[in-house]
């Protein structure tokens, strides 16, 4: 059993072996009870507006549990289901017409691409064109060296974990945590550049709203390498629907030393429950007993001292 | 007169609230509510063991109850190796996760979350967040891996918090003078309020490849109490690459900004 998982997650490490994953999950039949969960080739439309959901005693609304994104992974930003551009190992499938894939994260401007400016936009295209066979140390995607995800790529790669508590909204996120503050707190000083930035949340009804500063930027948004500087302001909603099912991650990225004016993403996530299959993925949790009754856990993460990647947890190590 | 004596008790009742200076926090069930963000100010982490001052290390009387950890002799001699390679073999020089008790008495804020159904401890040294189960689980054994921060499962006696851990590894120390244990690992710990701002805490550690027989550390919290504090992530193993990211423009692109050498 321990063998079988390992190995299962040793697949989901490699993006081929990643795409050779989702293939077997489009052609099985799906388990007996659950759900096999697939990526989604639209976007769900969430407006902002009352929450009319649970609320926790202190009054936020009850968004607490286990979530990931709806769309891709962070293998291409601005096509989502496109694979990544110049995969020496593409899908045995090829790919359909853009049409039928879920649209760019970027959703303004509508032309779906971020708006940068001509130095970044060569950075952007030089590390694509060298991330399948990196030469220098900064075509290496620093994710695949234990570093954060960060913000946003942290909403792209598995799935996490929400927990609130009186004052905070913490994210669990398979690599790396963020604490959001709803206690109006001031920023940390701007000389501080962290992975996983600053926060300073409230809620407006149905929306967490997010300020985002002190990002280090070094996390870069994705396989395809778009990026920010450690000068960029994110400001993000959260909105979440009505019946607590879903949430759009809708950001403005505001860096004048990147781009040529701000722009938006968005990125749809949906709630995973124990009618779901854990996958290791989107489900990320480990199941225990309580009595007669399941009960849903989260692993620790631990991606650097396991050296085995991406923020597994520890393995028994092989006699010496 | 029973009338004035029940005013009299609920005056007295009354006052003895409003005197409490030291009342302890509460999760609405009644229990203690460890949220805030906690600190050591003792010296064990630089030695579980009295120790007069070295080089490396401020003078501390020890947190071990009887001063000596009972080491199996075999063991001891692993420990006296790991504290004369403990400048280069210690864990944490390369900023990983500390593991349980070593992040408690780490000399370095950590933050506790609390529900009803468990207690979510970050570190600000070694990145890692641990949960402690009060939800009336127990260890899920089986084929679940190892963890550097080992199961918790802890459970109410009174006011006092008993966690149950185990599932180590045997990759994290105990403190910087090489005081270590094996895959066999077992902790429990005890949370006590000794007023709204300090813990006592206080852990047995067993390990029967190691130890020779269980031993006790106690050790006091104090809650950080000044204005905006926070915790700031340490990921300080991204250093040897960090500087390399993001892309920068051409003007500021041959100014490499410097990290760790």
């Amino acid at each position: 059993m321990k063998t079988a998982f390992t190995i299962l997650l040793a697949l989901a490490l490699t993006p081929l072996a990643q795409a050779q994953q989702n293939k077997q999950q489009q052609s099985q039949k799906p388990l007996a009870g659950t759900d096999r969960i697939r990526f989604e080739p639209t976007y769900t439309l969430i407006d902002s507006g009352k929450w009319s959901g649970k609320r926790l005693p202190d009054g936020q609304p009850d968004v607490e549990g286990h979530w990931s994104n709806t769309v891709g992974n962070h293998n291409n930003w601005t096509d989502p289901q496109g694979g990544i551009p110049g995969d020496p190992a593409p899908p045995r499938k090829p790919l359909g017409p853009r049409a039928e894939r879920a649209p760019s994260r970027v959703t303004d401007p509508a032309s779906g691409e971020v708006p940068f400016q001509p130095w970044a936009k060569a950075a952007q295209e030089d590390f694509l064109k060298n991330f399948h066979n990196p030469t220098q140390p900064q075509y290496i995607e620093p994710l695949a060296r234990c570093a954060p995800a960060g913000v946003p790529k942290s909403f792209i790669w598995h799935g996490y974990e929400i927990r609130q508590y009186p004052g905070y909204v913490v994210f669990l996120f398979n690599s790396g945590t963020r604490i959001i503050h709803l206690d109006g707190k001031p920023h940390l000083p701007s000389s501080i550049k962290l992975w996983n930035a600053d926060s300073r949340g409230h809620w407006e009804g149905n929306t967490l709203v997010v300020d985002v500063t002190n990002n280090n930027s070094k996390a870069l948004f994705g396989r395809t390498g778009e990026f920010a500087s450690e000068n960029v302001h994110i400001t993000e909603r959260y909105i979440f629907s009505a019946d607590g099912q879903r949430y759009n991650y809708v950001a403005t990225f505001d860096d004048p030393s990147v781009y040529t004016r701000p722009w938006t993403a968005t990125i749809p996530a949906k709630r995973r429950t124990e009618k779901d299959a854990v996958d290791g993925w989107h489900y990320e949790v480990a199941l225990n007993q309580a009595g007669k009754q399941s009960v849903i856990e989260r692993d620790e993460r631990i991606c650097t001292e396991n050296n085995i990647g991406f923020g597994h947890v520890a393995v028994t190590p092989a006699p010496r | 007169m029973i009338r004035s004596l029940t005013l009299i008790a609920l005056l007295a009742s009354l006052a003895g609230q409003v005197f409490a200076a030291d009342k302890i926090p509460r999760l609405a069930n009644g229990k203690p509510d460890f949220s805030g963000i906690w600190q050591t100010t003792s010296a064990a982490e630089f030695d579980l063991e009295p120790h007069a001052a070295r080089i490396d290390a401020p003078p501390g009387a020890g947190i071990v109850v009887g001063n000596v950890i009972p080491y199996l002799p075999a063991a001891l001699e692993q420990k006296k190796k790991n504290f004369a390679q403990r400048n280069t073999a210690d864990p944490r020089l390369k900023g990983w996760t500390l593991g349980v008790p070593r992040g408690i008495y780490y000399p370095e804020p950590f933050q506790i979350f609390q529900r009803q159904r468990d207690l979510t401890l970050v570190h600000q040294f070694g990145h890692s967040v641990r949960t402690i189960h009060t939800n009336g689980t127990d260890h899920p054994g089986g084929d679940r891996n190892q963890f550097w921060l080992g199961d918790s499962r802890g459970k109410w006696e009174g006011d006092t918090l008993v966690v149950d851990v185990n599932g180590f590894n045997d990759e994290t120390w105990l403190d910087r003078a090489g005081n270590y244990h094996s895959e066999s690992f077992h902790v429990v710990e005890r949370w006590k309020y000794l007023d709204a701002n300090t813990i006592e805490y206080s852990a047995r550690l067993e390990d029967p490849e190691v130890f020779a027989r269980p031993w006790d550390l106690s050790v006091i919290l104090h809650r950080h109490r000044e204005k905006n504090f926070q915790l700031i992530e340490d990921y300080r193993f991204t250093l040897d690459y960090e500087q390399h990211y993001p892309p920068k423009p051409p003007a500021t692109a041959t100014a490499q900004p410097s990290g760790k050498p």
